[in-house]
């Protein structure tokens, strides 16, 4: 569980190297290098605007890296064939609202190329939508149009999925199901990056990529990085990283282990 | 490009669509009313009565001209009823007043009694509607050289030639309506496809289905193409019924008090219904290809709703529909020259009015621009799904 490197034997699922993304002078993803192993989730964490959404971005293929490289089961991305084999929840809902949640789903397992009846079967019940497969999207609540977009981004069982805060507007009983299912898929070797900036959730990955001002300031699993941090929450490490006490201000001298 | 993709995008428009029934009620019924409306207004106001108050110096503007003027209104063939003010004026001013205040529409001055030159005949008019005191004074002009005619005892029937009008297409008694309502086929399915197109393809960007598209093994031209051909389905049955609306009439009899009515224009229609529907396709494509370029330019609904002072309104005033091409200045013809609509509005009007067909050059110049035109927009739209993902 502690293993930084991916297994070894086996290659990493998702790579980055020495990526870059700038918008004008302002460098949202500043060199980052990754390698995420098979069967892993890994937690993208970082307050807003650290670059999480840039990043995952980057190593979709959804904007053009001002450096570096990204690769996805070895293939360079942007590559429209990786494309069918990743899943991607946006942060934004990211469902047609004038559509049902039967017709959203099948919309878009038809452009990932899956069409079986029994998939969306299984993914409505995973998110417990099965029984609203004829509501519009527009009448569901705020954490069910959340559930029917990671409906949308699992109906094709993709071996790599990019969750960009999942769980945002979903009830605990509901957010405990979801991990539940995240760690079956990891279990079955799905990779996964799930970004957030909540650290509650921190813990229930295998390991923690902090991320600030477009950097991955620290890695390692949770009690890793607590114990380099020499705190007792992720919440304190995370600011010790960034070389701020737990107030939030800069620490004299100090400077965050690496 | 994948045919199961790229149809699965123009289900999902047609899908969401179904369940919108103001846009369905914007693209399907919207024109119809606005063209029956229109068609109220022209063929309504074409059978006006006008009032016409007369003066003749040294009292002269007696019962025999106004007798003259009553017995010529009668002969005026199908129109305007003429009603002449019984009580005439005292002097010019009197009739500038009545004029001024509405109680007569037209006032006529005439000739008094004088030997050698011509008589000269003054009409006032309260100048404030200048198309309405043109059609009254070309009215009037025949009523009196009629009434003159008769007065001097040289009749209509020999000496003052009287005029037959023939037209080659149409009939001499076709109506604004007839020369308009063609056109707006064209122009519905532009406005109203371009419209609709901009705000679907804006909630997409805005609301992150683009992103969550993109992230999917669709290309940009499945996208595009699958787009064409969802809002084309919809223009498609548009046009099918606007045309029906425009050219059919279904009479309804008779019903008790209900006097006998009909639905639809019947607007007579020379040339081939297939034609009509391929250029106003050709321009939905068109339109539908500008509304997902454009919708790269506005961050909300309302600021597709600003491009229709910059995009549809000019193209409304110099694609022809009101005013032909040739009689524009010259720079705002070239301009015409350049947009999409006014070779749909000639090609629209050469297979309705004229009866053209596949044969006639212009036609084949109008769907070559409108095809060009299209090609042109369907690969700006996928450039701009293209800067968005870079």
């Amino acid at each position: 569980m502690d293993g930084v490197a991916p297994t070894p034997g086996t290659s990493p699922v998702v790579v980055a190297t020495g990526l870059v993304k700038s918008f004008g002078p302002i460098r949202a993803v500043d060199g980052i290098d990754l390698a995420l192993a098979a069967g892993r989730i890994y937690g993208l964490l970082g307050p807003n605007g650290s670059g999480k959404t840039t990043l995952i971005r980057l190593l979709i293929g959804l904007t053009r890296a001002s450096g570096g490289e990204a690769r996805i089961l070895g293939t360079p991305m942007p590559s429209r064939t990786a494309l069918g084999r990743i899943g991607y929840m946006p942060q934004s809902e990211s469902i047609y609202p004038e559509l049902s949640v039967g017709e959203n789903l099948a919309f878009f397992a038809t452009l990932q190329g899956a069409q079986s009846a029994d998939a969306l079967d299984r993914v409505l019940d995973l998110v417990e939508l099965a029984e609203r497969r004829n509501t519009p999207a527009t009448h569901l609540s705020g954490g069910m149009r959340r559930r029917l977009s990671l409906a949308c981004t699992l109906v094709h069982e993709p071996p790599v999925l990019f969750l960009d805060e999942p769980t945002v507007g979903v009830d605990p009983a509901l957010r405990v199901q979801f991990w539940a299912h995240f760690r079956r898929l990891a279990a079955a070797g799905t990779t996964i990056l799930v970004a957030s900036h909540v650290m509650d959730e921190a813990d229930r990955c295998d390991e923690l990529l902090f991320v600030r001002s477009g950097k991955v300031i620290a890695q390692g699993t949770g009690a890793s990085l607590r114990a380099q941090a020499g705190t007792t929450d992720l919440e304190s490490a995370f600011l010790r990283f960034s070389g701020l006490d737990d107030e939030g201000r800069p620490i004299d001298g100090a400077k965050g282990p690496t | 490009m994948s045919g199961t993709r790229t149809l699965a995008v123009a289900r999902r428009i047609l899908a969401g669509l179904r369940r919108d029934h103001r846009a369905l009620g914007l693209v399907l019924v919207a024109p119809i009313v606005i063209t029956l409306l229109l068609a109220w207004v022209i063929r309504g106001s074409e059978v006006a009565s006008i009032n016409v108050g007369l003066y003749a110096p040294n009292g002269q503007a007696d019962q025999v001209h106004v007798g003259f003027l009553r017995a010529a209104a009668a002969e005026v063939p199908g129109g305007v009823d003429v009603t002449i003010e019984a009580a005439t004026a005292n002097d010019l001013d009197e009739l500038r007043t009545w004029v001024g205040e509405g109680r007569v529409d037209v006032g006529v001055g005439l000739p008094g009694v004088q030997f050698g030159g011509a008589p000269t005949v003054t009409v006032i008019t309260a100048g404030t509607d200048p198309a309405t005191e043109s059609g009254a004074l070309a009215a009037l002009q025949a009523l009196v050289s009629r009434a003159l005619g008769a007065a001097t005892g040289v009749g209509p029937n020999t000496n003052i030639p009287t005029f037959r009008h023939e037209t080659v297409f149409l009939s001499a008694d076709a109506d604004s309506l007839d020369i308009l309502a063609p056109v707006f086929l064209g122009y519905f399915a532009y406005f109203f496809v371009f419209i609709l197109t901009g705000i679907s393809f804006l909630r997409e960007r805005v609301g992150g289905t683009l992103e969550r598209l993109l992230a999917t093994p669709v290309t940009r031209a499945e996208i595009v193409v699958g787009y064409g051909i969802g809002f084309s389905v919809l223009a498609t049955v548009q046009v099918i019924l606007l045309t029906a609306f425009v050219l059919g009439r279904i009479a309804v009899p008779e019903i008790g008090p209900i006097g006998e009515w009909g639905i639809g224009l019947g607007v007579a229609s020379a040339g081939s219904p297939l034609i009509v529907l391929a250029l106003v396709l050709l321009l939905a494509i068109g339109a539908v290809n500008l509304g997902i370029f454009l919708s790269t330019f506005a961050r909300s609904e309302f600021q597709i709703i600003q491009f229709i002072p910059i995009v549809i309104i000019p193209q409304g005033l110099l694609a022809g529909i009101f005013w032909p091409i040739d009689r524009l200045p010259e720079i705002l013809a070239a301009i015409a020259r350049v947009l999409p609509l006014t070779y749909a509005v000639d090609g629209l009007r050469g297979v309705i009015l004229r009866g053209e067909d596949l044969a006639a050059s212009t036609i084949q110049l109008d769907l070559a621009v409108l095809t060009a035109v299209a090609a042109v927009f369907v690969v700006l739209a996928s450039v701009t799904i293209k800067r968005e993902v870079a």
